[in-house]
Formats: C-alpha cells, structure tokens, sequence
C-alpha cells in the first residue's frame, strides 16, 4: 500500500482535518464578531461627527435665525471637500433651501439617523435628519466610504488569519499524520518481523521516553518473555532428544542383542527386569521435563491466593527421612529449623525442592550436609563436598546441564533445574556459593511469606 | 474382587483386565465415560478403576457424580504422565487414590488390593496388633514379644502404617505417600533405608523378621492375606 491512500485513511489525518474544521469555526466565529464590533464602533464615530457638525449649525440657527443658518449651510458645502460632510437645509414644503445635491435622495421627513442611498457613485450616506421650527428641516449626512473600505479591509485582513491558521492547522495535523504513521509503521515492520520468526527483534525506540516508547518498551519486554519461553521450549525439545535418546537407544541395543540370543529363561526374566528399569529411569526423567516445563511456564503464584504452608513442619520432617538416609550412608545431616516460618505455596512442590536440595548434597557432597530454615524464611542446604565453581554455578540450574565430574553417577541433571522452577513459582531464586568447601544453596523466601 | 475399570485406550484396558483377572478378581470394562457411569451407578463394585481423560464425561466428573449420590465405592483414578499437579484435584473431587500412567502394574494391584481391604468406617482403636508386634497409639510405645522397641518418629509413622495394613503388599511409591507425603520418588534411598532400620529395631534372636519384601512390588507386614 503507497503512503498516500494509507495516510488518508489514518486516525491522525482524520484528527488533523478534525482540528482544521474546528479552527476554522472559530475563527469564523471569533473573526465575524470582531467585524461587526469594529463595524460598529467606525459608524459610532462617524455619527458622532455628524453630531458635532449638526449642533454647530443648530447654534447658528439660535444666534441668526434661517438666515444664518442657510448661509452657514451654503459656505459649508462650498468650502468643505464635496464627499466628506454634506449639509442641506429643506423648506416646509420639502424643496432643497440649500446645500448639496447628492442629498436629493433623503427622505423628507428625515429624523435621526439613517443610511440613505445617494443618486452619485459615491456610494451611500449616513445622514442625520432634525426638524427646526416652522417647518425647516436640517439634514447633516457624511459619505460612508470611509466606514465601509476600513469593515472591508478589515474584513479581508480577518479572512486571510483565519485561512492562514486553517492552512498551519492542516499542515500541522498532516505532519502530525505523517511523524504517527511513520512510528506505527517502525512498530508494526518489527511485529512482522517478529511473527516471520525473527524473535529477536525489538521495536525501536525514539529516546523520547514520551507514550510510545512506554508502549514500545512494554511490548519489547512481553517479546523479551515470549522469546525466553520459546527459548525454553526448544531447549526442552533439544535435551529431550539428547538426553533420552542414550538411554533409549541403549535400551533398544539390549532388547535386540537378547532376542539373538536362544530363549532361556532365567536370562530372559533378568534382562526383562533389566529393561524395564532402564525405562522407568526414562519415564522418570520424562516425567520432571513435563513438570518443569508446566512450572516454567505458567505464571508464578500470586502472593496471599495460595494456600499457607507450614515450611518449619515440612522441612523438620523430611530433614529427619533424610537425617537416617545420610547416616545409614555413613554421613551426617545436621537440622536448624526455626519454628513456625510459614509461606503461601504448593506444599508437594516445596516439599519436592528440598528433597532434590537433600538429594542432591547426598549424591554429590562430602560428609557432612545441613539443613537450616532461618526466619525470612530462608532455606539453605549446604554440604562439605567439592563445591561448583563458580563460573559454572548458573548453568547448574539449566536442565539436563551435568557437572564433568558427576556424569558417572546416576540423576537425571533435573534436580536443580526443578529446584529453579518451584522457586520461581514462589518468587524466589536459588542463590549457589561456596560452602567453604562445598555447595550453599539458599532460597529467600520471604517473598511468599504468610504471617 | 468386582472391580470395574473405566479406559478408553483398548492396550491399556485389556492389560489392566489380564492382570486383574490373573490376579483373582471379576473385571468388568466400560471403554466411554457415559458406559463408565451408568455401569458404576448401576452395579455394585469393590473397586472402580477410572482414567481421567474419557470420550464422554470424563474420571472426575464421574466421581463427582458418584460421591453425589451417595455411592462410597473406593475410586482410583489413572492419569496421564505429567498431569502430577492435577493429583490434588482428583482427591478433592473424592478419589481415594490416584495413579499415574505409565506404572508397574505391581503398584496398581498393591493400592486395588489396598482400596479394596478398606474398611467401611474407620475405626482407630488406641491398640494396633499384628503378630507379635504392638503399637500403642496413645502412649506412642512399640512392643515386639513384650520387648520395648525405641522408635524415631519418622520410624514410628511408617510402622503405624504397615500395622494398619497388615498382609498387604505395601508399595515403595505408597510408603513415600502414606508416610513422608511424597508423591515423587527421590533419588536418595528413603524407603528402603528406614525399612532396613525398622527391620533391625524390630530384630529378635531366633525370630524371622516381621517386614518381608515382595520382589519387585515392596514390602508386607505380617502374613499375606
């Protein structure tokens, strides 16, 4: 689609057209009244003139009677520029006593004022009509030009700001139109690109931090989440594949070199068993992907809306299951619970976190492994073992990710990758150091806290 | 036993029904939900087996439906791998046991066996008795022959329930359940080591042990009944 048809059709053109039409009312409005009022105020000024020239001659009529005022009419449209200020005398009978001609048109019974229509190209005069005793009538009248040029310059003058503040108004809005269009259209290309596949495209951003890089922002950080999931996925795809496959392919080797072999069956039922154990191993492994993988990604539990959890209970219990596991295994496990330390949660899954804690300092500490919830709570489970070093400690928490070392001994390489995954449903992130020797893992929970 | 199993999935009904069957039991097979209910509703049953994901109403629907009308007949529900989180809402809806699939079918025979031994009302006298063993409930003392045995809690739990169920085969995951509250199997050992410390708590000279293992399938207290 060409910009232009696109830009007709946008919601800022359509504001900006909006925004012309509405100055452009006003300004019709605002500059029509202003007209009249200066219209008005130019013929109450030149009435006031006449009135001046009237009473004048009023005076003359006091002091000289008809006669005066008849000469002083004469002599004043005789010296006075013809156009400006026009005086005529009538007689009682309506005929002209004297003055100008151009007042021929005057109604005879002029009083007050009035515009009269001139029978010259002059155009029309504003006259003053008064009656004077016996019948004589004075009329006083000034040509209009004047008054009428200036409402008309006036006029024109106003047309042209208001044209001018409609032409700004559109070529404003029209930019507006245009700058819109073109951060939309920068927005929508990179959600295109997105959808083509490109996950990691981000919308721009213009620096401005005005509303769009607010909105900009809240959508790179929705694309952020959405790519570390899809990230998550794929890499459950790729573990699944290269983790379950050694077991299975060996599996598979075992069942077809044993069906070479003649059918007797003591070693029929042995390798069977053996099978079999291979695949529950499998399932297992099977079994905490899907559970991590629900975990990660549905959202975490809202604070307060889960259950409470008597984590003091919990842990001294399981501490004590293992407290015997470790000693039948000749080590020790060493138990500091504070009492009641309480969390909203899920309390299998919790109970299923420090079990892989303990599971895990079993398999791969030294002598000693310890347990301590601490009022937060915090839960800490700490052995004497090698430790991890500590370029490696944030990849332990991936799934499936295995220490050099440990790839002999039997697990899965879930533990703390669901150790992760029930942490983050809580809120919490588990937090590896070195024991000095051995492994810290340490989970605040204080964030799921209940009082 | 009469056992009714409710499953879609024909494989999985009929291994279930083979090995039922081989183990002594009347299996009747409703293969949609609606043949499932009417059928449950209908007859009666020891036991009903009922995968959660049916054609029609689904397991807990059916439960529901049955918990409703009054109909107490202990109900095991099989679900799919992975669907572990749903456990909680399948005993909320009134399930008395819950499976998930795949299992050895060692483990469902043991909790069929279970569910079906059940008694109606659970009596909890202050005294449990099995051969030569005696736990008092009140005084949380354990007797063997008349010898007091020193006990750790935990130790003391996972006694009390094989003398709850004694002559029943007593499943690892069952154990890990009914008395640590676990519904995953660790990697550490726990079963196996607090019942190898049990049986040598209750050890006596010249006696043979009272907890028997069952190759491949757990452990039984007292003699297979």
């Amino acid at each position: 689609m060409s910009f232009l048809p696109r830009l007709l059709r946008s919601f800022a053109l359509r504001t900006a057209l909006l925004t012309a039409a509405a100055v452009l009312g006003i300004s019709a409005l605002g500059l029509g009244f202003g007209w009249l009022r200066s219209s008005a105020a130019l013929q109450d000024a030149l009435d006031a003139e006449i009135r001046q020239q009237a009473d004048e001659l009023l005076r003359e009529w006091r002091f000289g009677g008809a006669a005066a005022l008849m000469l002083s009419v004469e002599l004043r449209t005789r010296e006075r520029a013809p156009g400006v200020l026009l005086v005529q005398l009538r007689a009682p009978s309506g005929a002209v006593f004297a003055g100008a001609a151009p007042l021929a048109a005057a109604p005879a019974g002029l009083q007050g004022f009035a515009t009269v229509a001139t029978t010259d190209a002059e155009g029309p005069l504003r006259a003053l009509g008064i009656a004077l005793p016996d019948g004589f009538r004075l009329i006083v009248a000034a040509r209009m030009r004047l008054v009428l040029d200036t409402a008309q310059t006036l006029a024109s003058t106003l047309l042209a700001a208001g044209g001018l503040a409609v032409l700004l108004a559109l070529v404003f809005g029209l930019l507006t139109a245009w700058r819109l269009e073109g951060r939309l259209r920068a927005v929508s290309g990179a959600a295109e690109a997105v959808m083509q596949g490109d996950m990691a495209r981000r919308l721009p951003l213009s620096g401005a931090a005005d509303e769009f890089d607010r909105l900009a922002g809240t959508v790179n950080a929705l694309l952020a989440r959405l790519e570390a999931v899809l990230e998550g996925m794929k890499q459950v795809t790729v573990d699944v594949a290269h983790d379950l496959r050694g077991p299975l392919s060996r599996l598979r080797q075992r069942l077809e070199s044993a069906l070479a072999q003649p059918r007797d069956a003591a070693a029929d039922a042995a390798l069977l068993e053996a099978a079999l154990e291979e695949l529950d191993t499998v399932l297992a492994t099977f079994a905490a992907l899907l559970r991590i993988a629900q975990l990660e990604a549905g959202p975490a539990l809202a604070s307060g809306q889960a259950p409470v959890v008597n984590l003091s209970a919990t842990v001294a219990t399981l501490a004590e299951a293992y407290q015997v596991a470790a000693e039948e295994a000749g080590r020790t496990l060493a138990a500091e619970v504070a009492p009641d330390q309480r969390v909203h949660g899920d309390q299998a899954l919790l109970r299923q976190m420090l079990s892989n804690l303990l599971d895990n300092a079993l398999a791969h500490g030294g002598e000693h492994v310890s347990v301590t919830l601490r009022p937060g709570p915090v839960l800490e489970v700490a052995d004497d073992g090698p430790g991890i070093p500590a370029e490696e400690r944030p990849r332990v928490l991936r799934r499936f990710y295995r220490l050099d070392r440990s790839r002999g001994t039997p697990g899965s390489g879930l533990g703390l990758a669901l150790v992760a995954a029930v942490a983050r449903l809580h809120g919490a992130v588990p937090v590896l150091s070195d024991a000095e020797p051995g492994l810290r893992v340490t989970v605040d929970l204080s964030g799921a806290r209940a009082s | 036993m009469r056992i009714l199993v409710i499953e879609d999935d024909a494989a999985t009904a009929d291994y279930i029904a083979k090995g039922l069957r081989e183990a002594g039991h009347v299996v009747q097979l409703a293969r949609t939900g609606k043949e499932g209910m009417m059928l449950a509703a209908g007859e009666s049953w020891d036991v009903i087996v009922t995968d959660r994901m049916l054609p029609g109403p689904d397991g807990l629907t059916i439960l529901r439906a049955l918990r409703a009308s009054g109909i107490s007949t202990p109900v095991l529900v099989l679900t799919a791998l992975g669907e572990v989180e749903r456990r909680v809402e399948g005993l909320d809806a009134g399930a008395d046991d819950y499976l998930a699939k795949p299992f050895a079918f060692s483990e469902l025979r043991a909790r069929i066996d279970a569910l079906g031994r059940r008694p109606a009302v659970s009596q909890d006298p202050v005294m449990l008795r099995v051969g030569d063993i005696e736990m008092d409930l009140l005084r949380r003392v354990v007797r063997r022959a008349g010898q007091p045995v020193e006990l750790l809690p935990t130790e003391m739990r996972l006694l009390e329930y094989m003398l709850r169920r004694p002559g029943q085969v007593l499943t690892k995951t069952m154990l890990l359940e009914g008395v640590w509250d676990l519904n995953f199997d660790p990697s550490t050992n726990l079963v196996e080591v607090h019942v190898s410390r049990l049986r040598r708590k209750l050890a006596q000279e010249g006696q043979p042990g009272p907890i028997q293992t069952v190759r491949g399938a757990g452990y039984i207290l007292g003699e297979r009944g």
